[in-house]
């Protein structure tokens, strides 16, 4: 037990703002909890939840790689998203428009294909320009493949969507909803533990390079565009399969929610996480959701409902308000990389060579490595 | 569907009052990328505030005025495109005091994301003040121009002429300011280098004021034509914007000729898809428009990333 409050303390959080965020965390975590026992959250409905906080933290992990690591404005998550739930849904629903029926493996595979396939596509024009053309591009990839979705009827089934997606893995002897959850926390874990191993590997570093100075990057005889290249795929291939979970998730799928709101949500839970910083993704992508059903919520009482405002654009407030206000106040977000880069064997070192006491890590050996990121 | 053939040359003149609203938009857009460095994904939903604000004023105009009217639109109408002009300038520099200039500190990207922000804000301020339908100026019903109609077989109608004439007007104008003014030529030597022209003894704090003023005026006379001529809608700046980019990077980027241009071509380029498509040049119908603006853009960014005008990529 000791040994897991010291792992926490050491390898999750590290100063006293992130104790405090921490604390936090847990608290809800205890209230939910009992929540659930003394019944006044259905299992069901939490377990829901937590599949969509999963999904919104594969969302922001795939947008950090891109944003985060390499500094690419990716404004089409949710067409890369979309282009994952319509791949599943096309071929595992029996009654969509191509009535195929397959297996959801090949769901997650065409997700997998034809993302990368698109973000190559959208990534040879703009990734060797200035970092704005990406972004002004992919708000027009995003537009244009909400486009053919709604306007295609005969493959897409238009804005009627398609229903009847099949469950993950309901061989498995627990309730669907208790699988769908299991299954976002083992793609997160694979995720993190994926990026994180990449993020400290040369190609992380190069990237955190082009990041921070690309002239420099290229000074050093990298190739930045290629790498740039790789982020972007890898980035969007990961809100692709996010997508392919959500169908499966929610049975359901139309375009309604490839609308650009949902990329901001997105964006928020990134910059509101720490730009850079795996950890911040999967926190931010949690405070998103709780901003997202708590104001569905909101709507659900009676007494909102009679004074007659709509919600909607209250959240459109809320959203851009909070874009606003990270970018002005706290760009660093509520769980910055610190020293995400260092290996923790060479973070042991220097904090047993320095003069810290308490195994804090000293702010300046790892500043150099990782405070790049203002 | 019209089962009368309508005549290419119909498809034309859709395409000049088209890009007369995209050439309004694209100058202000153009502006703020050279002279502030940054893409203002904002400036669809200022055009919006600037057509919303002009609505607002018709409510107190209209009683005031009565329906007495100059080039067969009423005369509130033209006082109301300059209510909507002031206000989306008055508002385009506050944001500038008030969210841009204090996240200065950090880079173009810092200003870009706040621009998002920003864009959600107006939207929603929109929704919150207006209600989210369609709403319409309430300009009377005309009829196409007889006599236009009968030699060249095409439906112009006269407020079609009165927003090609004023952008006319409004360009020219905005020609002779950054051609003839000593603001003019502050403003070009900033948007070429600004630390040069901090230097040089120009107060570029000056210069991002009037550009933040003209560039929201250009940008709501745009919103108000597109209201007159489509519906004044709270995404109707949105949904506009990356057409406006599309021009922007055509002409190149923060070269306010080629915005014009660029604006020019993309807006002519929007109305006749339909027509390529009739012809079987264009795969895609009318519903890909804004799709096919998007293509040109890209191919643009394959080709000549800095555009028709532009110096450097």
């Amino acid at each position: 037990m000791s040994a897991v409050s010291t792992w926490v303390s050491e390898t999750l959080v590290r100063d006293p703002t992130e104790r405090r965020i921490f604390a936090v965390l847990g608290l809800i975590t205890v209230l939910l909890v009992v929540g659930v026992l003394t019944g006044v959250i259905g299992p069901r409905f939490l377990l829901f939840q937590i599949a969509l906080v999963g999904m919104y933290a594969l969302l922001s992990l795939g947008l950090n790689v891109q944003w985060g690591y390499a500094g690419l404005i990716n404004f089409s998550v949710a067409a890369f998203w979309g282009i994952g739930a319509y791949c599943a849904a096309l071929l595992t629903a029996p009654n969509s428009p191509l009535g195929l029926g397959l297996h959801p493996v090949f769901g997650f595979l065409a997700a997998i294909v034809v993302s990368a396939f698109i973000a190559v596509l959208i990534g040879i024009p703009t990734l060797r320009l200035r970092e704005d053309y990406l972004a002004i591009a992919s708000l027009g990839l995003a537009e244009v493949i909400r486009a053919i979705i709604l306007n295609e009827r005969q493959w897409t089934a238009g804005s009627s969507g398609i229903s009847g997606i099949p469950n993950l893995m309901s061989w498995l002897p627990l309730t669907d909803a208790a699988t769908t959850a299991a299954i976002v926390v083992v793609l997160i874990a694979v995720v993190y533990l994926f990026l994180r191993r990449v993020h400290r590997s040369p190609w992380g570093r190069v990237l955190r390079t082009i990041r921070s100075d690309e002239d420099l990057a290229k000074a050093l005889g990298k190739n930045t565009y290629q790498f740039k290249m790789q982020a972007f795929v890898i980035g969007s291939v990961i809100m692709a399969v996010a997508g392919a979970f959500y169908a499966h998730l929610n049975l359901y799928i139309d375009p309604s929610d490839l609308v650009p709101l949902t990329t901001f949500y997105i964006w928020i839970a990134v910059i509101l996480g720490g730009t850079g910083s795996n950890r911040g993704a999967v926190v931010g992508a949690a405070v998103v959701i709780a901003i997202r059903e708590g104001t569905r919520f909101l709507n659900d009482i009676g007494f909102i409902q009679t004074l007659g405002i709509d919600l909607a654009p209250l959240r459109l407030l809320f959203v851009g308000g909070l874009i606003i206000l990270i970018m002005r106040f706290r760009q660093d977000g509520l769980l910055p990389p610190k020293d995400e880069l260092i290996w923790p064997a060479a973070r042991d070192e220097s904090s047993t060579g320095g003069a810290s006491p308490s195994g804090a890590v000293p702010d300046g050996g790892t500043a150099s490595n990782g405070g790049d990121d203002r | 569907m019209i089962p009368l053939q309508i005549s290419p040359f119909q498809y034309v003149a859709n395409g000049v009052v088209f890009s007369s609203i995209i050439v309004l938009a694209a100058i202000g857009l153009s502006l703020v990328y050279s002279i502030a460095d940054f893409a203002n994904f904002a400036h669809g939903d200022l055009m919006t505030v600037g057509a919303f604000s002009a609505l607002f004023s018709v409510g107190f105009l209209r009683p005031m005025l009565g329906d007495a009217g100059v080039f067969g639109l009423p005369l509130w109408f033209f006082l109301a495109l300059a209510f909507g002009m002031g206000a989306a300038a008055v508002i385009s520099v506050i944001t500038d005091r008030v969210i841009y200039q204090p996240v200065k500190g950090s880079d173009s990207i810092g200003l870009l994301i706040s621009s998002i922000g920003v864009a959600l804000v107006y939207r929603a301020l929109v929704f919150l003040s207006f209600g989210t339908e369609a709403e319409r100026y309430g300009v009377p019903r005309q009829g196409p121009i007889p006599w236009v109609r009968e030699t060249l077989g095409i439906a112009v109608t006269p407020r079609n002429l009165v927003v090609v004439a004023l952008t006319i007007v409004l360009v020219t104008a905005l020609h002779l300011t950054l051609t003839r003014t000593t603001l003019g030529r502050k403003m070009r030597a900033t948007a070429d280098n600004a630390d040069l022209a901090r230097v040089s003894g120009i107060r570029t704090s000056e210069v991002i004021f009037a550009m933040w003023l003209i560039g929201g005026a250009l940008a709501a006379a745009g919103g108000v034509f597109l209201g007159l001529e489509e519906l004044v809608r709270p995404r109707m700046g949105f949904d506009i914007l990356l057409i406006v980019f599309a021009a922007v990077i055509l002409g190149g980027i923060g070269s306010v000729y080629g915005a014009m241009l660029g604006g020019l071509v993309i807006g002519m380029v929007h109305e006749l898809v339909p027509l390529f498509y009739q012809w079987g040049i264009s795969p895609v119908g009318s519903r890909y428009a804004a799709a096919v603006a998007f293509v040109i853009m890209v191919a643009i960014l394959l080709v000549r990333p800095s555009g028709i005008a532009g110096d450097s990529g």
